[in-house]
């Protein structure tokens, strides 16, 4: 689960990282009242949950109060990447000297966490990592012997830095792993960490993303996890626990397992568009597709569904069962094609084809598709 | 022949006592692995499908002689169970539960390496012997035996290729999954090893997906050491991408995760690129595979 900036600002901030003076507006005359107690000029900062914020235009400076009405209307009531502003940061715009990098992160191929350190923060940090690597350095953290400050202290030396800095920085990053670590963050990032003209260091910019698998046995309060879902169908895929990602085109997609629904996801976009992507995971039951049969004839002009599942964890027949309630008691008219291999299959089909589903037994997801694309008569 | 499991491996189920690991003990058995015994804590002196299940892992490898353990345990108890079970000297672990924090991930798989443990998952359907045994939750009818390793990232997809090549009279040596979790116990290219040294093994197919960087390392493996054919398959060209990656992990993983990026790694270490997965059909029977 990834934070919003301003909640991710409050945990920095509570462990000790320097942060600028802030305060979270829903409304133009919120942000006038925080910009009024912090003093102009100041920054606004729409509050989405994307990268690349900045340079999609949701970052802005306010000198005067009828800058910021004109600006705080104009993002308040505008989307960065698709997604609509409900929130802007108002926050000190602080003096720039320098601005550097500090990210933490998991490598997932030598299974350890990685402080990532560059002394060219900002915006276009991807672009330093390939044009200039030398620029950024890291350190992998061996997860039985720890982090300890030292670390941090030959990795800027690595990158020329004054000693003042260097201790500075060392004390930013020991407070950022302590975040790290407590929230069990996948990622942890400051960009920029901001280095004012007395020297000291501000963190402008906050990210932080919780691992969903660890979120029960975290000791600290967090926003709601549901809540924060923009999309509604989106939404209600995490309220019966499956994974469902909002597409725009028509044609409706249930699997078992993310990589067996990707490939369908593929073979379904060569010819048509899917309308979603929904994987079940392990725990079908009869209830759980209906459910899922419900939320994903929701999105209207859907003009056939795909059902991709097999029976290895998963007891199919119980899933089928479900599909075919869903289709009795909704009338469902428009074609649904499934393909169901694997313990039980036969049973399966069975029932599928007592609902009028059409049922494929060859293996390959490419031949059910070709049906599918058939039944609803090609483009 | 095979890799990962033989006629020696004796298998107990962690778990054994609960609703998935007494059903797919069931599963096990009747594929013919020759599981030995489970553990649950608590329940030791019962019996599930007439297996004796013990309170500890060290009691169940002293009484069974057990060397290699699958997990159906809840992701809360993992890392406790399989540090113990590394304790008690099983050297090969399957660990099917999905939603392990990474943290965890990361604690068993620096203790695994560190105690010369071979060790897959979390989230995989487990490993797989056509015709011989299996550790895990794969449907055993789409399964023939034959020559061909199959490693996947996907459950349900390394099911999907092991069905499409069965149709085809083409059998499967090992079918291995991997894990789909960002970290994972063990990387690809460690696995492509073992089916290299196979002698029952004549080419490899790589079920990948987008996201990580697991198929480009393992193409400087491919392009050093493979001398068997390698075909490999990509899912994910049409899912949204960007959703959860940060600026860090960009950094970390340059310009890699892509399925663009790993099919062009791939096909540099020379690499069948499959479009889809019916085309491994055709792959096998241009090599010849059986």
């Amino acid at each position: 689960m990834r934070l919003h900036e301003y909640e991710a600002l409050d945990i920095f901030e509570q462990n000790g990282i320097p942060v600028p003076r802030r305060g979270v507006a829903g409304s133009m005359h919120e942000a006038l009242h925080v910009a009024g107690e912090i003093g102009y000029p100041v920054m606004l900062k729409a509050q989405v949950l994307v990268g690349g914020r900045g340079l999609a235009g949701g970052i802005r400076t306010a000198s005067t109060p009828d800058e910021l009405k004109e600006m705080a209307d104009a993002l308040l009531s505008s989307d960065i990447k698709g997604l609509p502003v409900r929130k802007i940061l108002v926050c000190e715009k602080v003096e720039i000297a320098k601005e550097l990098y500090l990210g933490i992160t998991i490598d997932g191929y030598s299974g350890k966490p990685v402080i990532v350190v560059s002394t060219e923060g900002g915006m276009l940090i991807e672009e330093t990592a390939r044009t200039s690597p030398e620029k950024i350095a890291a350190i992998h953290i061996d997860p039985s012997f720890g982090y300890y400050p030292y670390q941090s202290r030959t990795l800027l030396r690595m990158l020329g830095l004054k000693q003042q800095l260097i201790t500075a920085w060392t004390d930013v990053i020991n407070q950022l792993y302590n975040v790290a670590l407590r929230y069990e963050s996948l990622i942890t990032e400051v960009n920029p960490l901001v280095v004012l003209p007395n020297g000291g260091l501000i963190a402008v910019d906050a990210v932080l993303e919780v691992d969903d698998s660890a979120l029960s046995r975290i000791r600290f309060p967090l926003p709601d996890r549901v809540d924060r879902i923009e999309n509604p169908l989106e939404r209600r895929g995490r309220e019966i626990g499956v994974t469902y990602v909002d597409l725009d085109g028509d044609i409706g997609l249930i699997s078992s397992g993310a990589g067996l629904g990707m490939a369908s996801m593929d073979i379904i976009g060569e010819k048509m568009r899917p309308s979603n992507f929904l994987e079940t995971g392990g725990g079908i039951t009869a209830d759980l597709l209906y459910r899922c049969m419900d939320l994903i004839m929701m999105k209207p002009g859907l003009r056939a569904i795909f059902i991709n599942v097999y029976g290895g964890i998963n007891p199919i027949h119980e899933g089928a069962k479900g599909v075919v309630r869903y289709i009795q008691e909704h009338n469902v008219k428009i074609p649904i094609v499934a393909k169901a291999l694997g313990n039980r299959q036969e049973e399966t089909w069975e029932i599928f084809r007592s609902g009028g589903v059409h049922v494929v037994t060859e293996v390959a997801t490419e031949r059910a598709i070709d049906k599918l694309y058939e039944l609803v008569g090609g483009n | 022949m095979s890799i990962l499991m033989n006629n020696s491996t004796r298998v107990i189920v962690q778990g054994i006592t609960g609703r998935i690991g007494s059903a797919q003990t069931h599963w096990m058995l009747e594929y013919g692995t020759k599981v030995v015994g489970g553990v649950t804590p608590g329940k030791g002196g019962s019996t599930v499908e007439g297996l004796p299940v013990f309170d500890s892992v060290e009691e169940a490898v002293r009484m069974t002689g057990a060397n290699a353990s699958v997990f159906f345990v809840p992701a809360a108890f993992v890392l406790d169970a399989f540090l113990e079970t590394i304790d008690a000297g099983i050297k090969l672990i399957v660990i099917v539960p999905e939603y392990i924090p990474v943290k965890d991930v990361i604690i068993m798989r620096n203790y695994a390496i560190e105690k010369g443990v071979f060790a897959l998952g979390p989230t995989t359907p487990g490993i797989l012997v056509p015709g011989k045994g299996k550790m895990g939750i794969m449907p055993a009818s789409l399964f023939a035996p034959g020559r061909v390793g199959i490693i996947s990232r996907s459950g349900t997809l390394s099911y999907e290729f092991a069905g499409i090549l069965s149709e085809s009279h083409v059998g499967q040596s090992t079918v291995v999954g991997m894990g789909a979790d960002p970290v994972v116990l063990r990387n690809l290219a460690d696995i492509l090893e073992l089916f290299q040294e196979d002698e029952g093994t004549d080419g490899v197919i790589v079920v990948g997906e987008v996201g990580g960087e697991q198929e480009e390392k393992a193409a400087g493996f491919i392009s050093r050491r493979m001398t068997k054919p390698v075909a490999a398959y990509i899912a994910g060209r049409y899912s949204p991408q960007g959703k959860r990656m940060g600026h860090a992990g960009a950094i970390v993983r340059g310009s890699s995760g892509t399925v663009d990026g790993k099919h062009e790694a791939l096909r540099a270490a020379g690499a069948a690129i499959l479009e889809s997965p019916v085309h491994v059909a055709q792959w096998a029977k241009e090599h010849n595979l059986k």
